[in-house]
């Protein structure tokens, strides 16, 4: 109560409330860009935030987390492109309600839904994050490592197609995080005998090559010519939601925003996947499941809710346990270890009254959203018209001039021009980058927690096998590697029967 | 030339060369004094160990696993759609390799807005705004960098 009533005090800081409205017109701005996603917005925002209280700063990256997902589903509803990988679901009834002339009540729905659903995953976040945290604090290095490993093995899982590309991600992110002088010891690793290696890879600036420059390179093969799709103004009509349709979207919303909860604070998942399967719960529930993919306003509230119903959930475990939700939340992550403060349980004893700041933020973040997509809805359908060769140099600029910010050296530049590279050959082979980004970001955590264990145990390993929650952690995680194991065996034999059918019918 | 091939394979082999190199560069590169049974080479191991091992994993995949695509190499195959795409992808990788060694005798403001130009002529645009705007933007941003966040972009020392 202590810490809710100072969270309070500084969140009602004046200068918070004129940021959460600035954070909110970037994310929207950049997840109505298709191509732009509000991980991109983040990351270049980050560079921004040096200056600022820590309160202030992860509110407007917060701000742009939600609004970046909110707008993502404006292009997916008007141009059939999501703006994020979270509004995929969005488009399959919002596009179609576009060409049936319903675009702007589309659009609203997916402000009311979205609004919805982020408020209730924030009180979500509110009431169980302190509930874990303080059973999180019974975990000792053990435990910590444990946890790392799950995290990075679930989510090496989950994210890529491929597991062994997943696993191979990670590794070569948790190889990037040990570069530079060693904590504990004080010797310096893989520093290639340069002095400006010493300190590492900031984080900072590995997530603008990862990210932000490759994707630049990525869309190297956009032609302005044939790739824009563009809506006409006269599309957005005036038509406005019923009444029968606000009550029939009450309970798609509704599961929307549980599913999102659930899904989001599950590690490994985040806004997309819960939106698929809020959307197939709804349809699968309906009494009219023909309408769905046609139009139907109840699919756009059902994945709408879902995906901004999984941004509060996300921040779970990664407040708690140190382990982010999704790349979105991984990025934050980084952004509050720049700020001077170590996600896990530790930090609601360390810095109670500011996390309270920020989870009631996150509140207020959503009420501000509701309030900005109400008045802008026909200005943020203006966006799409932008054409993205303007967009990549504009961002290219940006990103150079916030990768030397970090450190004022010309190093950085260089850095972020050869890790963005890499990452684009990666992304080339099929690759996802979150479990490099997960590696990078957990490697410290897993690494000193690794060696205190054993430190503890006199060099024995069967620590972590004797502590039941590490124990169980690692159980896991070892089942986790079977599933994906058995899961990737059996896509392989249906690959191969599937062959040997068409070379028989062939014959 | 006849090549069979998939990303698994291309993958698998890049990352395995790739560990193997990292391992045996492990002792010369992390020298420690260190005698217990943990040491600042144990968690490098590790994952340097579990990247060789997945690599591995992937390339017997793509080998035994997956299918594979063939790639004949001759004149025109420089010539398809997927080889033009290729390639502009490579002429932008050296637009941003070539941007690395202007910045530091050009400073931030005359190389960015080159880098820009470069972009702009990349996607061959045609109207005189689509090259204002973001030049216009570089020289905001470098002055927003210095003025309102105190950060001052790298300046021209051509000597």
């Amino acid at each position: 109560m202590e810490n809710l009533l100072g969270g309070l005090q500084i969140l009602m800081q004046w200068q918070n409330f004129l940021i959460i409205p600035v954070g909110l017109a970037i994310g929207i701005v950049v997840g109505a860009i298709p191509g732009l996603t509000s991980d991109l917005g983040i990351i270049l925002c980050i560079p921004l935030t040096y200056g600022m209280e820590p309160t202030m700063a992860i509110l407007m990256l917060l701000a742009i987390y939600c609004g970046g997902t909110y707008g993502g589903s404006i292009t997916a509803i008007l141009i059939n492109t999501p703006g994020t990988s979270a509004n995929a679901a969005t488009l399959l009834d919002g596009y179609p309600m576009t060409l049936r002339g319903q675009a702007f009540k589309a659009l609203q729905m997916a402000l009311y839904a979205s609004t919805i659903g982020g408020l209730l995953s924030a009180f979500a976040l509110l009431f169980f994050a302190p509930v874990i945290a303080k059973v999180a604090l019974l975990f000792g290095p053990a435990e910590y490592f444990a946890l790392a490993v799950f995290g990075l093995s679930v989510i090496a899982g989950v994210s890529n197609k491929n597991f062994f590309k997943g696993l191979i991600g990670a590794c070569l992110g948790l190889f990037i995080s040990i570069i530079g002088v060693d904590n504990i010891s004080g010797t310096a690793r893989f520093t290639l005998g340069s002095n400006r290696l010493m300190s590492g890879i900031d984080l900072i600036i590995a997530l603008i090559g990862l990210f932000a420059i490759s994707e630049i390179v990525m869309k190297s093969e956009y032609n302005p010519l044939t790739d824009h799709k563009t809506i006409a103004a006269s599309a957005i009509t005036k038509d406005k939601i019923t009444k029968d349709e606000y009550r029939r979207c009450m309970k798609p919303i509704g599961i929307g925003s549980l599913v999102g909860i659930i899904i989001g604070a599950t590690p490994g998942t985040g806004g997309g996947l819960a939106a698929f399967i809020s959307y197939n719960q709804v349809k699968q529930s309906s009494k009219h499941p023909e309408t769905f993919g046609k139009g139907e306003i109840e699919g756009v509230a059902a994945s709408e809710a879902a995906n901004n119903g999984a941004c509060g959930a996300t921040m779970i475990p990664m407040l708690t346990l140190g382990v982010p939700g999704d790349g979105a939340t991984a990025i934050l992550m980084g952004a509050f270890m720049i700020h001077g403060m170590i996600p896990g349980p530790t930090m609601f004893a360390e810095h109670g009254n500011i996390l309270y700041a920020i989870m009631l933020g996150l509140i207020v973040v959503n009420v501000f959203m509701y309030l900005m997509g109400k008045g802008f809805t026909r200005f943020y359908a203006n966006i799409t018209r932008i054409p993205y060769e303007l967009l990549a140099s504009i961002i290219l600029a940006f990103c150079i001039a916030g990768a030397y910010s970090t450190n004022n050296r010309i190093y950085d530049i260089y850095v972020i021009m050869i890790v963005g590279i890499i990452a684009y050959i990666m992304r080339r082979l099929d690759f996802t980058l979150v479990p490099v980004l997960l590696g990078i970001v957990l490697g410290q955590l897993a690494e000193k927690n690794l060696r205190r264990a054993m430190i503890i145990s006199d060099g024995s390993l069967s620590i972590f096998v004797t502590r039941p929650i590490s124990c169980l952690f690692i159980a896991l995680a070892v089942g986790s590697v079977l599933l994906f194991a058995i899961k990737g065996y059996k896509a392989w034999k249906r690959e191969k029967t599937a062959a040997a059918e068409v070379v028989v019918e062939a014959e | 030339m006849k090549i069979k091939y998939n990303s698994e394979i291309i993958s698998g082999l890049i990352f395995l060369i790739f560990g193997i190199v990292l391992w045996i560069m492990i002792p010369s590169q992390i020298k420690t004094m260190e005698s217990s049974a943990i040491t600042a080479q144990t968690f490098p191991r590790i994952i340097i160990g579990g990247l060789v091992l997945f690599s591995a994993g992937l390339l017997l995949q793509g080998i035994f696993g997956k299918e594979k695509k063939v790639l004949v190499i001759m004149k025109e195959t420089f010539q398809t759609e997927q080889a033009k795409k290729e390639l502009r992808s490579l002429v932008y990788i050296l637009i941003l390799i070539a941007y690395c060694f202007l910045v530091k005798p050009l400073g931030y403001l005359v190389s960015t807005l080159l880098l820009v130009l470069a972009v702009m002529l990349f996607y061959r645009a045609r109207k005189w705004y689509f090259y204002a705007i973001p030049l216009g933007t570089v020289c905001i941003i470098y002055l927003v960098f210095k003025m309102a966040l105190r950060v001052s972009l790298p300046e021209i020392s051509l000597f």
